[in-house]
Order: structure tokens, then sequence, then C-alpha cells
């Protein structure tokens, strides 16, 4: 490895490393798992400690959080390669294409799920990945183009279309509909 | 406006994020049509529901070290035995005096925003209290000992509160974790009270919790106080009676 200067180190502490909630939080959505996270956030660290230069004062949040997705794609592309193929750009449709679907995430579809956070889990990832960084990290829209690395209106397809489908759950229906669905069966 | 063309800025403006000339386009149209309001609504109560059910994870302690390390943090440079150079030490100083400053500004914007954002920090309080519980993340350290509690958080703090364990009148400590309020790390510690949990917020006084009086959100209480040069705010659904004695003995110190 090559030896970082001082500078880019005290850098990383000051600047990056204030970050490293958001960065694990991020990755552990995107993961699903804990001592993955763990592996990516790692790595992520490992390339904001050499790129530290780079950053510009001020944007290290959204900075930090594009190198850990990055992190996160080149992992997920050598440890689950079937997730990543069936998460492709097209997952919009595929989204609402029965056939396409896992069964977490025809659950969530159906609206089964149980709880907010197992229709999230369930989210392909390009909807789960935008709910969290908004959502949870609260990134304005133009920062989300930045980490994601798409233009802002498909940030803001991308955010309804997540929404639309944790929307679907039972308990966030309207009370009476869930009383009257109780009632029939 | 029409609907059609409205219904894609609903969510936009429900974050904040339209353009002023849009919003009051768009705000005119919501009072007309009880349709779009209703969007807006199911928008803004997911998000709410998002961020009180969600757990939003934070680092665990074995990463923060192993990142530390791999940053050379305090510890291993410490270890190292080469001689003292005097560069190293004009750049840390340096690097010092910069984030004083900057802390200093810090604390001088936020005082000032602190005090526009008054309402919100209540229900920011409230969320971070009931996702810490539904996450079952209510402490980072879980002791009774002040003597442990105290210096765990002074370690990742840049300010020490004082910390006590208030068994004896019926409010356990339990431990405490770390929040990040405003985007700044802010000490909770834990009590019980019967089965109830009570966070209680502390921050320096420079840095005031915008927060005049009790409230009451979604069924939790909210309440401040001050002193020890500490600003103290208690989030708890046990009743605001209850959490009163256990305030003041924190600010009082007594």
């Amino acid at each position: 490895m090559t030896e970082i200067s001082l500078s880019a180190r005290l850098r990383f502490e000051s600047e990056v490393l204030p970050h490293l909630d958001a960065a694990y939080n991020l990755a552990r959505w995107l993961t699903r798992d804990g001592d993955d996270a763990e592996d990516v956030v790692q790595d992520a660290c490992m390339r904001a400690l050499r790129y530290v230069g780079t950053l510009r004062t001020g944007g290290a949040r959204p900075w930090f959080l594009t190198i850990v997705r990055n992190a996160f794609y080149d992992w997920v592309a050598r440890n689950r390669p079937v997730e990543i193929a069936a998460d492709r750009a097209d997952a919009i449709d595929d989204a609402t294409d029965l056939d396409a679907l896992s069964p977490e995430q025809e659950a969530v579809r159906r609206g089964d799920a149980q709880l907010l956070s197992d229709a999230l889990q369930a989210l392909p990832l390009q909807f789960r990945e935008a709910i969290v960084l908004r959502e949870l990290e609260e990134l304005s829209y133009r920062d989300m183009a930045h980490v994601l690395g798409v233009p802002i209106g498909t940030v803001m397809s991308r955010l309804a279309r997540g929404r639309a489908m944790l929307r679907r759950m039972p308990s966030l229906q309207p009370v009476h509909d869930v009383v009257q669905t109780r009632r029939q069966s | 406006m029409k609907c059609d063309r409205v219904r894609p800025l609903v969510e936009p403006y429900a974050d904040g994020e339209l353009p002023a000339w849009r919003r009051l386009l768009l705000a005119r149209h919501l009072i007309a049509c009880p349709a779009c309001a209703a969007r807006l609504e199911e928008t803004r109560s997911l998000r709410d529901r998002i961020r009180a059910e969600i757990p939003r994870f934070a680092a665990p302690e074995s990463l923060r070290a192993s990142v530390m390390a791999m940053a050379g943090g305090p510890s291993s440079r410490a270890s190292s035995r080469s001689r003292p150079d005097y560069r190293w030490r004009w750049t840390a100083a340096g690097a010092l005096a910069g984030s004083v400053l900057t802390m200093f500004v810090l604390f001088a914007g936020n005082a000032i925003q602190d005090r526009r954002s008054n309402e919100d920090l209540a229900s920011v309080a409230v969320n971070a209290h009931v996702r810490a519980t539904l996450g079952n993340q209510l402490t980072q350290v879980a002791s009774s000992d002040q003597h442990t509690v105290k210096p765990w958080l002074s370690a990742r703090l840049d300010y020490s509160p004082p910390v006590r364990d208030f068994a004896p009148d019926g409010f356990p400590l339990v431990g405490a974790r770390i929040e990040y309020l405003e985007g700044r790390p802010v000490a909770v510690l834990v009590y019980r009270f019967r089965e109830h949990n009570v966070d209680v917020f502390v921050r320096p006084n420079a840095l005031r919790f915008g927060l005049s009086e009790p409230k009451t959100i979604r069924g939790f209480h909210v309440l401040r106080a001050e002193g020890q040069g500490m600003d103290w705010v208690a989030v708890s659904d046990a009743a605001t009676e209850a959490l009163a004695p256990l305030l003041r003995r924190l600010a009082e110190g007594s």
C-alpha cells in the first residue's frame, strides 16, 4: 500500500470520519447484513483515505456516501452477482412485473410485509438506496443525484416508485379499510 | 393547474425541493384539490413513519476502531517511536486552531439557527427516542455505573456531560448512547422510570436546545432544563410530572 500523507489522514479524520455512521447505515441497508456492511465501509474508508485530496471542503457527506455506494457495488459484483443481475436499470419495470419479483418483493407488492423495515429490506436495490438516502440520511435531491450518478429527474422517479411500494403495506392503508378487510375475513 | 400536471410535483413539494414560485402555485392547487392534498398527506405520514420505525444503524465500535487505526488514529500515532518532528507539530497546531475556529463559527451559527428551528427539535428528539426503542438500541454503553458511562461519552464527544445514577430516587441509570442532532453528536443518558425508558439529551449551554416549553408529540413528553453549564432535554412516554424531578436533579446536580 502506498504511504498516506499526514495531511490526508488529518483531513480524513476531521471531515470524513464524522460521517461514519451515515456510511455504515447506507452499507447496512444495501448489504442487509452487519458484517458485510463493515467490509464495505472498511473498503470505502481505504478509498476515501487515498482520494481525500479530491474532496472539496464542505461536501464530505455526499462525497463519502458516493464512495461507500461504489464500494458496495464492487462488493456485490464479487459476492452476490445474482442480486445485481436481478436489479439492473430496468428494475423500474421489473418492480411492477410479477414474474421478476423475488418472494420478499412480492410480499411487499401484495402488502404482506409486516413491518416497514421488512418492506424496505425487500425493496429492489435502486429504490431502497433512494429511500435510505432521502428519508434516513436526509440528502437533498442534488446530493442524491451526485451519489447515485443519475439526473435529478431519475432521483424523483425512483423515490416516487419506492414510496409507492412501501405504501402498499397493510398497516399504511387508511384505518377503515383495514377494519373492513378484517370483518370480511 | 391540472391535477395530472401537479401530481409529480407533490412529493418534491413534501420534500421541500420545489422552487418558491412553484411552491406557491402548488399550495394554491392543494387548497382546491382534496385528491392532491390527500396525496401530500400520505407522503408526509409515510416519511414520519419511516423516520420513527426504521432504525438508522450506527457504526459498531469495532468498525470505528479499525477505521481509526487505518487512518493512524491517536493510539497508533502515540505508540510510534519516531523522534519528535516539529513540522508535524505545527501542522497539528494549525489543524487544531482551524478546528477551534470552525467550532466557534458553528456554535455561533447554530445558536441563531436553533432559535428558528424551535419546534423541530422536540419531534427530532422524539423520533430519535422511538427509533432507538424500536431498534432495541437504547444504549451503546450499558452500565449503571457513572464512572463507566462518563468516560465512554467523553471519549466520543468534545464535551463531558455530568453523569449520575438516581436509582435511590426511582430513576436507575441504564447507560448512554450518542445521537446525531442537527448533524452533531449529542450525549443521551438513558434512565428507567418504572416500565418507561427515559432519554435525556445533554449538550453544552452554548448549543441550547430550541425548546421553549414542554411539548407532547404522539404521546411522548419532551421537557427542557438548564444547569451545570449544560442544556438538558428529557424524552419519554412517562408522565411529565414524573420526568420533571429527574430533570431538575440532573440540571441542579443535586
